[in-house]
């Protein structure tokens, strides 16, 4: 949909910039982003892609609100204890911004749900499993994929620029039969702006590949929070990777 | 001579470790070097056999049995996973 004279107003901090501007901000509009897993990471993602304006948003995700979620899901309120989280959500992001389109998939992220034609996927999961589904269906569908993931005090970032790149994956970096590690925010607790960094972090990524200023596809950024520290480390492709190794760049 | 880097919470395990190592035998790999910590660092040790854990040298990653040279950056880097 072309920008309208509310969209002018809602954006003009975007409309301001020569690297964004109307071409950009209707490029946000016309993206349709997929966000599984709404918890710490999905949270902060999810308001600031919406509030951003990207266009249409997917939300999946088939857990119910919990109290023990309230000290890093911001999206959610003590009220909504119980309640689907796809679905606070849907109604906290339309709340924030009426122009957008949310659809909810209050489930396990799936091959049919990955099949429904998105321009991005953001991971805000927390096992292996998840991440290797959107990882290969990402792969084959050509399309960008911006994972992250937090414990205690520490985060993760890395994303992938398959629309561009057809050689380094996320199975190349974590070994297709590794087994999940001891540590888990259940087990070992987390903080929750560490989250909302990490989050913000994605958030940022996926603007920047939506408006094509993005260029680091398989470099991984590090966080220690306790510290104040960041690490960029480069991947290199697994030519034994399941999904990519037989690439040929 | 090479440096050891312990990211994140496996700082908090190598606060009595080495940060470098002076005199590399020829053929030193990570997986040495965790070896080598498994006397004096247990701890250290265990948390560095864990699933997932990356090892980086001169911030590029690495696997575990690749040969170590001299002025080489050793990182270690906890796996994260939650979200
Ligand atoms: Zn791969």
């Amino acid at each position: 949909m072309p920008l309208n004279d509310d969209d002018f107003m809602r954006y003009s901090r975007h409309l301001l910039m020569d690297d964004i501007g109307e071409v950009g901000q209707q490029r946000l509009s016309d993206a349709r982003v997929l966000i599984v897993g709404l918890g710490g990471l999905g949270c902060p993602v999810a308001l600031y892609l919406a509030a951003a304006g990207v266009g249409q948003i997917g939300l999946c995700d088939p857990d119910h609100v919990d109290i023990t979620n309230l000290q890093r899901q911001v999206l959610y309120r003590t009220d909504d204890c119980g309640r689907l989280k796809v679905d606070c959500a849907k109604q906290a992001l339309e709340a924030l911004n009426p122009g957008i389109v949310v659809s909810v998939f209050p489930r396990e992220i799936g091959s049919e749900i990955l099949a429904d034609r998105y321009d991005l996927v953001v991971d805000c999961t927390d096992n292996l499993e998840a991440r290797q589904i959107m990882n290969r269906a990402c792969y084959s569908q050509e399309i960008p994929f911006v994972s992250a993931a937090a414990v205690v005090w520490e985060g993760q970032l890395v994303a992938f620029d398959f629309g561009h790149f057809r050689s380094l994956c996320f199975d190349c970096i974590i070994d297709h039969n590794s087994a999940e590690p001891m540590m888990n925010c259940a087990n070992s607790g987390v903080v929750g702006p560490v989250l909302g960094i990490m989050g913000s972090m994605q958030a940022t990524t996926v603007i920047r590949l939506l408006l094509g200023y993005f260029e680091q596809h398989g470099e991984m950024t590090r966080y220690d929070g306790k510290r104040g520290q960041w690490l960029s480390i480069h991947c290199n492709r697994n030519l034994d990777c399941p999904t990519c190794g037989s690439a040929s760049d | 001579m090479i440096n050891l880097l312990f990211f994140g919470r496996l700082g908090d395990l190598a606060k009595d470790a080495p940060t470098c190592i002076a005199s590399l035998e020829p053929d030193t790999t990570p997986l040495g070097i965790r070896q080598m910590m498994k006397a004096d660092h247990p701890e250290l040790s265990k948390a560095l056999s864990e699933p997932q854990v990356l090892v980086s040298v001169n911030k590029m990653i690495v696997k575990w049995d690749e040969p170590l040279f001299e002025g080489d950056e050793l990182a270690f880097l906890p796996p994260v996973t939650g979200g």
